[in-house]
């Protein structure tokens, strides 16, 4: 058996005989996963928002003929945020504290604007300045936006109104004026009785065309309001929590807790037991210490990342899930999970030869791998450094890797790339690593 | 003329800008027990280390002509295996034939516990011991010993110098440090130490 080997075998069984440490391992990156989990959910919560009427808006607005009861259409529409009425003093208080995130103010003579059909009223939107702001804007603005499509029917409606008042003539209403309008069709009769010559004939022409125009007006306005229009499907996919990228989450916060804890525990072991010196005299090379810590974190990771999926299993097919366990996808999800512990072996081989002692290497790994992971899962358009940063590191390319091992149609181009980023950062880290154990002995 | 067992030639070591050794000659022939004297950080856990080849000098060269055990100054095993499966572990790395048969063998020579109780949790006598029985894997015929009666009690003493005359009988040679200077008598050739020198002082005059 090669001295590897011989060494990784006795980490297995030093490991074995620490209950209490295997334990903590293994739950602790759970409770991280479930943590971030929280956080990614948190990120899809409805925030609070304040909405301050200064127009004391009736339960009930009549805009063009149409009558919408105002908070069952804000109910409706406002999915995305929770609105609580406030004063203007006590929101903007809150809005100071954080309490809420945002404030939408109706202005007065909101409604008489809107109620003229012929100005837009202005709603009044004031963001704080957490990382929340950009999402409460966009969702304020979906607000408005889903608002706007409630109104507009109101809207074309006035508007037919006033073509139909064009077409027909009659008693008509703006802006607090009242008129009559002869109308095209009483101007077309109008004309039909008088002494035919070329200017009545051209007058009539441009009647007759502008009738037939002002016929189509109706269709053109809703086109015009909706030149697409999205119907929604309810949906039918799996919940949050066994989602494809929460399993994939799960498995790679946990082998890369487990991979650099345990690997920068045991390299800097060595040292401490004083066990290093002797393995140095010609008993085990540095690289074969290194390859036999890199292995530790592969079989580890091996072990849980097999449990992990292997719950998530059971869970989704005992819940009739849709689209079920892909279990035939178990072999490559495994091979992934044991590339991307070996990688991050190797770091944590560098980490512990570099801070030389157990409980400082166990310290430092902890300190290092919520950052590592977190990186990983900042979205490429929030902050792009952050994302440069993880392309260097093993977290991100093992949720990718496992992502498309477990659920891509097609997997072996991203795997293929993610197994060549792992192989590379794993070597990378693996050199250093080798020449971070020299220091070892020192 | 004699061929030396182990050569260390011009062997140095710093650690940064601190020199804990000059460089240093030294050679050991068969049938002979070399003490290192001096006083503490005089660099002779260092020229013992870099004999062994457990830690690398910044100058010079080690020539081995014969295999060597080591026994460090601090108890070097894993705390958490028990004796019999740190000397096993050893044994497999050390290339011996029969790794199983050679440690109960040293366990029995040693009267070091057999059971399965971690090796951390022995006491400071058993686990010296134990430091010595994993320098004995692989029957060496060097041995280099860095303080090693310091936790023994006299019988356990005696017993580790027994081991060490047995070698230089046989053709071997040791090469101990101490700062024990009735253990010197075990010595055929004496080297003082003083600030990573060798000096050409008597030990009554290091230890003033």
């Amino acid at each position: 058996m090669s001295a590897a080997l011989l060494l990784l075998r006795k980490d297995l069984r030093v490991l074995l005989r620490s209950p209490l440490l295997l334990g903590a391992l293994v739950a602790y990156p759970v409770v991280i996963a479930v943590l971030v989990g929280l956080v990614a959910g948190y990120a899809s919560s409805k925030p609070r928002v304040a909405f301050v009427d200064e127009d004391n808006l009736p339960p009930v607005v009549s805009v063009g003929g149409h009558r919408f009861h105002w908070q069952t259409v804000v109910d409706e529409v406002a999915k995305q945020v929770t609105l609580v009425r406030l004063s203007q003093p006590e929101a903007q208080r809150q809005l100071s504290t954080g309490k809420v995130v945002a404030v939408i103010t109706v202005p007065p003579g909101f409604l008489g604007d809107l109620q003229t059909t012929v100005v837009s009223p202005k709603l009044l939107l004031q963001t704080g300045s957490g990382g929340l702001a950009p999402r409460v804007t966009e969702q304020v603005q979906s607000l408005v936006y889903q608002l706007n499509q409630k109104l507009q029917a109101g809207y074309i409606e006035a508007n037919l109104e006033f073509v139909q008042l064009l077409l027909k003539g009659g008693k008509g209403h703006f802006l607090g004026r009242n008129f009559d309008v002869l109308g095209l069709e009483r101007t077309q009769a109008e004309l039909a009785q008088m002494p035919s010559n070329e200017r009545v004939a051209a007058i009539e022409h441009f009647v007759q065309q502008a009738r037939e125009g002002l016929a189509q007006t109706g269709s053109a306005l809703r086109a015009t309001a909706n030149p697409i229009e999205l119907t929604q499907a309810s949906a039918h996919g799996r919940t949050w929590i066994l989602s494809a990228q929460v399993q994939s989450y799960g498995i790679a916060v946990t082998v890369t807790f487990l991979a650099l804890l345990l690997a920068a525990g045991a390299t800097a072991a060595e040292r401490d037991e004083g066990t290093i010196g002797r393995l140095r005299r010609g008993l085990v090379g540095l690289g074969e210490l290194v390859w036999s810590k890199v292995a530790l974190a592969g079989v580890v990771g091996l072990v849980l990342g097999l449990a992990i999926a292997v719950v998530f299993g059971i869970v989704v097919e005992a819940g009739g899930i849709t689209g079920g366990e892909p279990w035939s996808r178990l072999p490559l999800l495994l091979a992934g999970v044991v590339l991307a512990a070996g990688a991050v072996g190797a770091a944590g081989a560098l980490l512990g030869a570099l801070a030389r002692e157990a409980r400082t290497a166990s310290l430092v790994a902890v300190l290092v791998v919520l950052p590592v992971v977190f990186l990983g899962l900042v979205p490429r358009g929030a902050f792009a450094a952050a994302y440069w940063i993880s392309l260097f590191l093993p977290f991100a390319h093992a949720v990718k890797l496992f992502g498309a091992a477990l659920y891509d149609s097609s997997p072996w181009g991203t795997v293929g790339i993610e197994t060549l980023w792992l192989l590379g950062i794993g070597a990378a880290f693996w050199v250093l690593a080798r020449l971070g154990v020299r220091t070892l002995t020192a | 003329m004699t061929t030396p067992l182990l050569r260390a030639l011009r062997v140095a070591r710093r650690y940064g800008d601190v020199e804990a050794l000059a460089p240093t000659d030294l050679e050991l022939v068969p049938g002979e027990t070399v003490a290192l004297v001096g006083p503490n950080g005089a660099g002779k856990s260092t020229l013992l280390s870099i004999l062994a080849g457990a830690i690398d000098p910044t100058e010079g060269s080690v020539e081995s002509h014969a295999r060597v055990g080591w026994v460090p100054q601090r108890p070097a095993h894993y705390a958490r295996l028990s004796a019999r499966e740190n000397l096993e572990l050893f044994a497999r790395l050390e290339g011996v034939r029969e790794p199983a048969r050679a440690a109960a063998q040293l366990l029995d020579r040693f009267a070091l516990p057999t059971g399965a109780r971690p090796s951390g949790e022995l006491s400071v006598g058993n686990r010296q011991r134990l430091n010595v029985a994993l320098a004995l894997l692989g029957e060496p015929r060097v041995l280099l010993l860095d303080e090693p009666t310091a936790a023994l009690d006299p019988g356990q003493r005696r017993r580790v110098w027994e081991v060490a005359d047995a070698l230089r009988a046989e053709g071997g040679a040791v090469c101990f440090a101490t700062q024990n200077l009735e253990e010197i008598e075990h010595a055929s050739r004496t080297i003082v130490l003083q600030d990573g020198r060798v000096v050409s002082l008597t030990v009554e005059e290091v230890f003033g």
